[in-house]
């Protein structure tokens, strides 16, 4: 559905045209933007897939709940139980890379916090459908990312991870 | 498209008669029309009152939006009408509303709705004296809307000042707030995207989020907001009553003065080639009345709202693993299941359905929480026949939820969509309320 193209397209087109008085002001307010959002982008990234160990402790802190780490072989299931009673798991590698997310519960966690960046691609990947083929989890199923999901209202569950980033000897099935 | 309406209510008429199998209990279930209460069975010189508690079901392609696209399929709907609260003259009835045992509450798209209906339904107000809207969650996306009350209509039973969600309302409901659409996938805010033009759902609960959002935890899959005329970003708690004056959106069964404990689905066998339309029955209460006993039915206890993982869910053992978010689901089109010994689709439009060569039989063992078994065998048949029969009705289709070529996606899970309800009589009892001298929520088939 284009939904990151026109933003590109028409900051390329600014930048690209600096003759005109204009046209340097506004590639310099965009250039400030970007500046202000390359700030901002750290501070965000924390707190998703593919951050550090400390997004956990910060995602605990949003979402009210309680943590709990478990040491598996290779890396660590960093759990989070949520306010709701449901469960946000986070499974980090030796460095504090967080690999992977799962989640169970009520309702669906605020992925957009969770899977940071990657959260574009479940919207890409799950456009709307409007032929005969409706109703079906989001999944996406990407080089780089993967994602499942399964469940109806009122209990839903789900899991996450980069399949580049798992460590040796791990697999999906080892993420549940 | 009345025309057409009427063919099809004709077809599916013709189509009972020849099964002989529709309506199922004592209640009768054939009606005149899909948007008739029915006239119920009882009756007949023998001094046996009328029964009432019931409303038809029909399964065929769905609203014109939708059989536009090539109609919808597996996806039960009823007719519900909606009357301004207090008004006998100021009301519309709404066909295609899909029946939804897997969800709590009644939600309208606003463009299935009249404008001097939507103008007069009253808007439920919080403490600041705003409009109420609502983020609610599904498997594909969510909806958001206002929530107002209507006098509301279901075959034979009533609720009046209903609180109910109008999708995709103008002014500050317009646009979901990012804490809505956080939970990512598709805001569902047309009939063409939905698939139907509404959704009645009548799950195990009493309301659609009970003491989630009764305090200021609000995490569950419903959001209600505070929504000035400026927009609605607000989070607020909305009380858990589980009768009226509602604060939440009920489960309208449970918001009937009679026959509120659980409801009964029976939709009548389909053959292997599936059927064009299919009519079956919504019944009202549990042992309640002479055509809603338990008979022989198993019961089987599910999940309580305040379990780890919600509501609704009992454990299925599939090939030895012990699946224990699984459960049974009348909005989901097809049986839900990770298995990589079946042959995917290989065709892009069936991408994750199954397509075995031969017919593959399910041996299926579902246990209640805590008490309860009862075997199910199941058919899975190939899915490619979605891709060249028009017919609405479908047999033993299945999809892998991973949607993955590799189908080898962890699993806790297996979703009894409507291909389970085939042919079956199926039990839906809510939570707190006694069907059948057991306590809800269960499920009995």
């Amino acid at each position: 559905m284009n939904r990151d193209g026109p933003g590109a397209e028409a900051f390329g087109g600014d930048l690209q045209d600096r003759r005109f008085p204009l046209a340097r002001i506004r590639a310099g307010l965009v250039a400030i933007a970007a500046a202000v959002l390359s700030l901002a982008a750290p501070v965000a990234s924390q707190a998703e897939l593919g951050g550090k160990y400390a997004s956990v402790v910060a995602d605990g802190a949003r979402m009210h709940a309680k943590l709990r780490s478990l040491p598996a072989t290779n890396y660590t299931v960093h759990s989070l139980t949520l306010a709701n009673g449901g469960e946000v798991r986070q499974y980090a590698t030796a460095d504090g890379t967080v690999f992977a997310v799962g989640w169970n519960g009520p309702g669906r966690p605020d992925l957009r916090q969770l899977l940071g960046g990657h959260f574009d691609a479940v919207q890409a990947d799950n456009a709307p459908v409007r032929g005969r083929f409706r109703r079906h989890p989001l999944a996406v199923q990407r080089s780089d990312f993967v994602m499942r999901s399964s469940g109806h209202s009122g209990a839903f569950s789900g899991i996450a991870y980069l399949p580049q980033a798992l460590p040796t000897g791990v697999s999906e099935k080892d993420l549940h | 498209m009345a025309v057409i309406r009427l063919s099809r209510t004709l077809g599916a008429l013709c189509l009972c008669l020849t099964l002989a199998a529709c309506g199922g209990g004592g209640g009768g279930g054939s009606s005149s029309s899909s948007g008739s209460s029915g006239s119920g069975g009882g009756g007949g010189g023998t001094g046996t009152p009328t029964l009432t508690n019931f409303a038809t079901v029909i399964i065929d392609g769905g609203p014109a939006d939708v059989v536009a696209q090539g109609g919808a399929y597996n996806e039960p709907f009823v007719s519900v009408t909606l009357c301004a609260p207090g008004s006998t003259t100021n009301c519309q009835t709404i066909d295609h509303v899909l029946l939804d045992t897997g969800s709590v509450g009644l939600r309208m798209e606003a463009s299935a709705l009249n404008a001097s209906l939507l103008s007069a339904l009253t808007s439920e107000t919080d403490a600041s004296n705003n409009p109420v809207g609502e983020c609610y969650q599904f498997v594909d996306g969510y909806v958001f809307g206002s929530v107002r009350q209507a006098d509301f209509t279901l075959g034979g039973g009533k609720v009046a000042g209903l609180p109910l969600m109008v999708i995709g309302d103008s002014g500050p409901f317009a646009t979901a707030p990012s804490s809505c659409s956080a939970s990512a996938g598709t805001f569902l805010n047309t009939v063409a995207l939905f698939g139907a033009n509404g959704v009645l759902g009548i799950g195990v609960t009493t309301t659609d989020c009970g003491n989630l959002c009764a305090a200021s935890v609000n995490q569950g899959s419903a959001f209600y907001y505070d929504c000035p005329s400026s927009g609605c970003s607000t989070v607020i708690t909305r009380a858990a009553n589980t009768s009226a004056p509602f604060q939440q959106l009920p489960n309208p069964v449970a918001a009937f003065s009679t026959d509120n404990n659980g409801t009964i689905l029976s939709l009548p066998s389909v053959p292997t080639g599936g059927s064009s339309t299919l009519t079956g029955t919504l019944y009202f209460g549990i042992g309640t009345e002479t055509n809603n006993g338990l008979g022989s039915a198993t019961i089987l206890p599910t999940s309580t709202s305040s379990g780890p993982h919600g509501a609704g869910l009992v454990t299925i053992v599939y090939k030895g693993q012990n699946l224990v978010e699984s459960y049974i689901d009348s909005g989901s089109s097809d049986l839900f299941f990770v298995d990589s010994a079946i042959t995917a689709c290989t065709d892009k439009n069936l991408t994750g359905y199954y397509c075995p060569a031969t017919p593959v039989s399910l041996a299926l063992t579902v246990n209640g929480q805590n008490s309860g078994q009862s075997a199910v065998n199941l058919t899975l048949n190939s899915a490619q026949i979605l891709l060249t029969t028009p017919y609405s009705a479908i047999p033993g289709t299945g999809y892998n939820p991973s949607n993955s070529k590799t189908l080898q996606a962890p699993s806790s899970s297996f979703d009894l969509g409507i291909p389970f309800f085939y042919g079956r009589k199926v039990y839906t009892a809510i939570e707190g309320r006694t069907a059948g001298g057991t306590v809800g929520p269960f499920i009995a088939f």
